[in-house]
């Protein structure tokens, strides 16, 4: 396979699945908002502040007052903001273009009508009233193209490189939403580790995951940090672990290169080091030091993707 | 026999002075068409206008599209695509196969011959002028002697019915002819929206051209290698081909590449992959030879590959096709084919020229000046419709300002009748009804070595706008699936 | 006995910007020919990119270089050590009945095997009143007529440096009347393909030890062929034959086919270039 290609491949696998969890933050954040159990986590200003944090654009005047349409609008639709959904789904399909040759006709045509649903929303229903559907239409549609990929392609190089996108791409935002959702707990505890433990804010996390059931049939109990961060970064039977993404990355990684000579220099390398590291982590490790550890982890995934890059996708 | 209660063609309006594609001078269906047209008359105009939509949106959904750039945004456009497919019968077949294989082979021979001795610019059968004044003419193709003889490996061959009912080539399109994945497109999407009509009629596939033409690709490989690897090399993305090109390269199961993923070393073509460098050995080219290689042709070229070109004349990868073809799909050599044809393969011209009076030849000069208004007056120098006098639109003082343009330079002027391109009932939105539109026919011919193909098929354009003769589709054309038929 | 020569082509690239991505080409060797020969090759970078050699469109040698790291800077060394023969332009026959040549020159074979020296090109193009600047004199051999197209627009260009660029179109020369060896080239090209005869440019070095005009790096001067004795070379910038002091690099149909250097670089920024050649040599 081209390394350009690969690298296409690589980036459409990572922006269809950042599109679905973007698109999944927002609307979740909103709608749990909406008759949550404290003030604070009802008040419309903390909800939108949460979605900018969350994008990686956190407002930094405390006392500034957002617009929800803008907000709204510029995390969904803005084609001039770049990590935007729609944005997102341009790249995904500008990716998918370049790389046309390589993948099924289903997955390009499910792409393809991806990419007109949201180019053609309109912008005023969605900050209206449109937010659900657009939002949940996304989600859908994410799934549709997963299954494409797993279905209508070969298992073969061109699907452990989308894969491999997919998957570092799933750990990082599971992590920047943890990320997010530790930043509003802490926000919301005033002060009280108790409630810091208890938060509200965790069973939104799990359901920004798609993970609340799981967790629930897991646990049999309400979420608190220690469980709910268990769960989503080391559980490997969770399908949206972070552990998990590793376990399938790895995987994939072997597909393209299944040399089993030590090379420390190699993706296969620092990707079984940082797999191993996270298999033999005490949650209490993590817990110590939660903000340390969510730096961490982001470092190794920007390591493990540049690895990918310098070996795969250079030449 | 004209079925009345075919409501679908009820309001079909008839043209005499036209030749139509299914009607004969009667007005009766020609036979081939009978069996269609009765199928067709079971639809209502409203089952045809929805099932005309549906196609129209799986095009869209399958990303056939072309971008069409306005103030601020760009648009997708489909292909228009006509679901009344054109049927050929195989007796007016054969002489469209066996003639566009005899103008590829003429020209194939015609290439070699000016890239070497030039024994035809020697016999004066055609003048110097043809490649000293030619742009498309390569210095640096002489003497080169390409793998398998062949230079214009794919040749796509537009050709027209004329009122009397004789095919006439217009085009040779020997440089990076497109299309091709239309013709399949079209096939696939007719046979989705009506596939009850398909087990009436015997058609050949159209689907086996990728096999075909990575087979004869195969066949032109360098010396020396055993198993080549074949690529397509693409402008990139953002070519209003491209979907083609990705099409081409998928359904024969090779790399599309761009300029920037291939390299060279000591005169070797390689492709960067992800397990490093993997030799190229056989270049499907859709770049114009202008941009191929900036070390050798046109240096701001970012599409190309430095050190291409060497590589090609040391043997060591084919082009295709190859570079220089472009001098033989001038307007010029056009109008001496039926010579070329002669010369290098003594035979009579199977597919009809244009005929061509040149206004350089006293006797043709006369003639001209005459019968002006029955003609098209082309200056020889000029690409792209400029320059271009269509004799019975003109008014007499334009008349007389062509004709004094003419005697002044008479060496810069042809001369060509102006002919009829035949009508076929096409299907047209606004109207919501079938109505009479001009169509072409576009040909693909394969060469390779000691073997060729023809598409059994072939890119039927229709110009859209009501009387219009340009079919490109720059210009609002559609296109037909085109049907032809076994023995 | 031949005369040892040996050539130092040097030349420099800077970049504000850093260059990630580049590709040159060098068509500077000595070319291999009945009086130069055993030429020797030694060409180094500041990169240590590899150097490979290749052949170009038109047969000659060229040399390439695609460093594979980025940078800023990047210099080149090319030396050339080979042998060259004594020549003497004038040492020909030449046939009393002058009419022969003439003949052959309206030959039809003669206009399709030579019709790539022909043709004009854009650097060759001269405005139809300019074609008019020198006639040949029918009474004179068609070397003579040479001889004095070379000898005229020696006197009618001045060698003049920084007038004229790369990209100057011949009538603007015609019209300043000043400009460099190209130039005079070009104009030499242009005049005696007009009357007939073919006539190609040619790029090299000249050993200006003698007193000779050219400028600090490659030269440039014609070559016409004249029936009956073949090709010959003018260089009108001197007002003399070629000879031994002439290199051969390469030829072509004008500057385009035969420039030293190609580049394929993509950079942002602006660059500057230098070159310099010496030309040494020994009995």
């Amino acid at each position: 396979m081209l390394a350009r290609v690969a690298n296409n491949l690589f980036w459409m696998g990572r922006y269809i699945e950042r599109s679905e969890h973007v698109a999944r933050y927002l609307n979740v954040n909103y709608f749990s908002s909406l008759d949550a159990p404290n003030l604070k986590s009802q008040d419309r200003q903390f909800v939108l502040r949460s979605m900018l944090f969350m994008v990686g654009d956190p407002e930094k005047e405390p006392n500034k007052f957002l617009k929800e349409e803008d907000v709204l609008y510029k995390i969904g639709l803005d084609p001039n903001y770049s990590s935007s959904i729609i944005n997102n789904i341009k790249f995904a399909r500008e990716n998918a273009n370049s790389a046309r040759d390589l993948i099924s006709t289903e997955l390009y045509e499910a792409i393809n009508k991806f990419y007109h649903f949201v180019i053609n929303y309109p912008k005023e229903v969605f900050v209206k009233n449109g937010l659900h559907e657009f939002t949940t239409h996304v989600a859908e549609m994410t799934d549709i193209l997963r299954g494409k990929i797993r279905g209508t392609l070969l298992h073969d190089a061109t699907y452990a490189i989308i894969s491999m996108g997919i998957n570092i791409e799933r750990a990082t935002q599971i992590t920047r939403m943890i990320n997010a959702k530790y930043n509003d707990a802490l926000l919301s505890q005033d002060g009280e580790n108790e409630r810091f433990r208890k938060s509200f804010e965790w069973t939104t996390l799990l359901k920004c995951a798609e993970s609340y059931d799981m967790m629930r049939r897991f646990y049999k109990k309400t979420p608190t940090s220690i469980s709910t961060l268990e769960f989503l970064i080391l559980n490997p039977n969770c399908p949206r672990s972070v552990m998990n993404s590793l376990n399938q990355v790895n995987q994939h990684v072997k597909m393209l290169n299944p040399e089993k000579r030590y090379n420390k220099d190699s993706t296969v390398f620092l990707i079984g080091r940082v797999r191993s590291e996270y298999e033999f982590k005490y949650i209490e490790e993590i817990d110590e030091d939660i903000k340390s550890f969510i730096e961490d982890i982001l470092k190794s995934l920007v390591d493990i993707s540049d690895k990918v890059d310098e070996e795969f996708f250079n030449y | 026999m004209t079925n009345i209660e075919n409501q679908i063609f009820s309001s079909y309006q008839r043209n005499p002075d036209l030749y139509d594609e299914i009607y004969d001078k009667n007005g009766k269906i020609k036979k081939v068409y009978q069996k269609l047209f009765n199928l067709y008359g079971e639809h209502s105009i409203i089952d045809y206008v929805s099932l005309n939509n549906k196609a129209k949106s799986s095009f869209f959904n399958q990303g056939i599209t072309f971008q069409v750039y306005g103030d601020n945004n760009v648009q997708e456009k489909i292909f228009p695509f006509d679901l009344f497919p054109r049927i050929i019968d195989p007796v007016d077949w054969d002489i469209i196969e066996r003639g566009s294989i005899q103008r590829s082979k003429a020209l194939n021979l015609f290439l070699w011959d000016i890239y070497h001795d030039k024994n035809i610019l020697k016999d004066k059968v055609v003048p110097i002028e043809l490649i000293t004044s030619s742009a498309n003419y390569l210095d640096q193709m002489n003497g080169v002697n390409p793998p398998g003889g062949i230079y214009n490996h794919i040749s796509g061959t537009d050709v027209i019915k004329h009122n009397d009912g004789k095919y006439y080539v217009l085009e040779d399109n020997i440089r990076c002819p497109s299309g091709v994945s239309y013709v399949i497109c079209n096939r696939t999407a007719l046979k989705k929206a009506l596939f009850g009509v398909f087990n009436h009629y015997q058609t050949h596939t159209v689907t086996n051209y990728a096999e075909n033409l990575l087979e004869l690709l195969e066949s032109v490989k360098p010396k020396g290698v055993d198993i080549p690897n074949v690529v397509v090399i693409t402008p990139g993305m953002y070519n209003s081909a491209f979907y083609e090109h990705s099409y081409l390269a998928k359904t024969m199961g090779v790399e599309l590449v761009e300029g920037r993923d291939l390299f060279v070393e000591n005169d070797f073509v390689y492709m960067k992959t992800i397990k490093g460098p993997e030799k190229v050995d056989v270049i499907y080219r859709r770049i114009d030879d202008q941009f191929i290689d900036p070390l050798e042709f046109n240096p701001d070229s970012v599409l190309g590959v430095p050190g291409l070109f060497a590589a090609y004349k040391k043997g060591n990868v084919t082009l295709a096709n190859a570079p220089g073809t472009g001098v033989a799909d001038d307007k010029a050599v056009y109008t001496y084919m039926p010579e070329i044809i002669k010369y290098y393969l003594n035979e009579e011209p199977i597919l009809n020229n244009v005929h061509t009076y040149h206004c350089s030849r006293p006797d043709e000069l006369k003639y001209v000046l005459e019968h002006i208004q029955e003609l098209v007056i082309k200056p020889v120098d000029e690409a792209g419709g400029y320059g271009i006098s269509i004799g019975n639109k003109l008014t007499k003082a334009e008349i007389e300002k062509v004709k004094a343009e003419i005697k002044a330079s008479p060496r810069k002027y042809v001369a060509q009748p102006i002919l009829s391109l035949s009508v076929h009932p096409t299907y047209i939105d606004d109207s919501e009804s079938f109505e009479q539109r001009h169509v072409d026919l576009r040909t693909f011919t394969v060469l390779g070595k000691d073997k060729e193909f023809v598409l059994k098929g072939g890119l039927t354009r229709v110009a859209l706008k009501k009387g219009n003769l340009i079919v490109n589709s720059s210009q609002g054309g559609g296109s037909k699936d085109t049907w032809v038929l076994k023995k | 006995m031949p005369r040892e020569f040996e050539i130092t082509y040097n030349a420099e690239n800077v970049y504000d910007d850093w260059v990630y991505d580049a590709h040159w080409q060098f068509l500077i060797i000595p070319v291999e020919n009945e009086s130069q020969y055993e030429v020797e090759i030694e060409f180094e970078n500041s990169l240590f990119a590899y150097t490979e050699e290749s052949i170009n469109g038109f047969g000659f040698k060229t040399l390439r270089i695609h460093p594979k790291k980025k940078f800023k800077k990047i210099s080149f060394e090319a030396k050339f050590k080979f042998k060259k023969e004594e020549v003497d332009p004038y040492n020909f026959y030449l046939e009393p009945d002058i009419s022969i040549a003439y003949k052959e020159l309206q030959d039809f074979n003669f206009k399709i095997t030579h019709e790539r020296f022909l043709k004009s090109t854009s650097f060759t193009i001269l405005e139809s009143s300019q074609e008019q600047l020198f006639k040949f004199n029918s009474s004179l051999s068609i070397f003579d007529n040479l001889e004095a197209l070379n000898h005229w627009i020696h006197k009618y260009i001045k060698f003049t440096t920084g007038v004229t660029e790369v990209g100057t179109l011949l009538k603007d020369v015609i019209s300043k009347k000043k400009g460099v060896c190209q130039d005079f080239a070009h104009l030499f090209c242009a005049l005696s393909r007009t009357n007939g005869v073919p006539t190609r440019y040619v790029s090299g070095y000249l050993d200006q030890e003698s007193g000779f005009v050219g400028d600090s790096q490659m030269h440039a001067w014609a070559e016409s062929f004249i029936p009956g004795i073949g090709w010959k070379g003018f260089d009108p910038t001197n007002n003399i034959l070629a000879n031994t002091n002439h290199i051969k690099v390469s030829h072509g149909k004008d500057y385009n086919d035969c420039a030293p250097l190609k580049g394929v670089i993509h950079t942002v920024g602006q660059n500057k270039t230098s070159h310099s050649v010496t030309v040494q040599s020994q009995q």
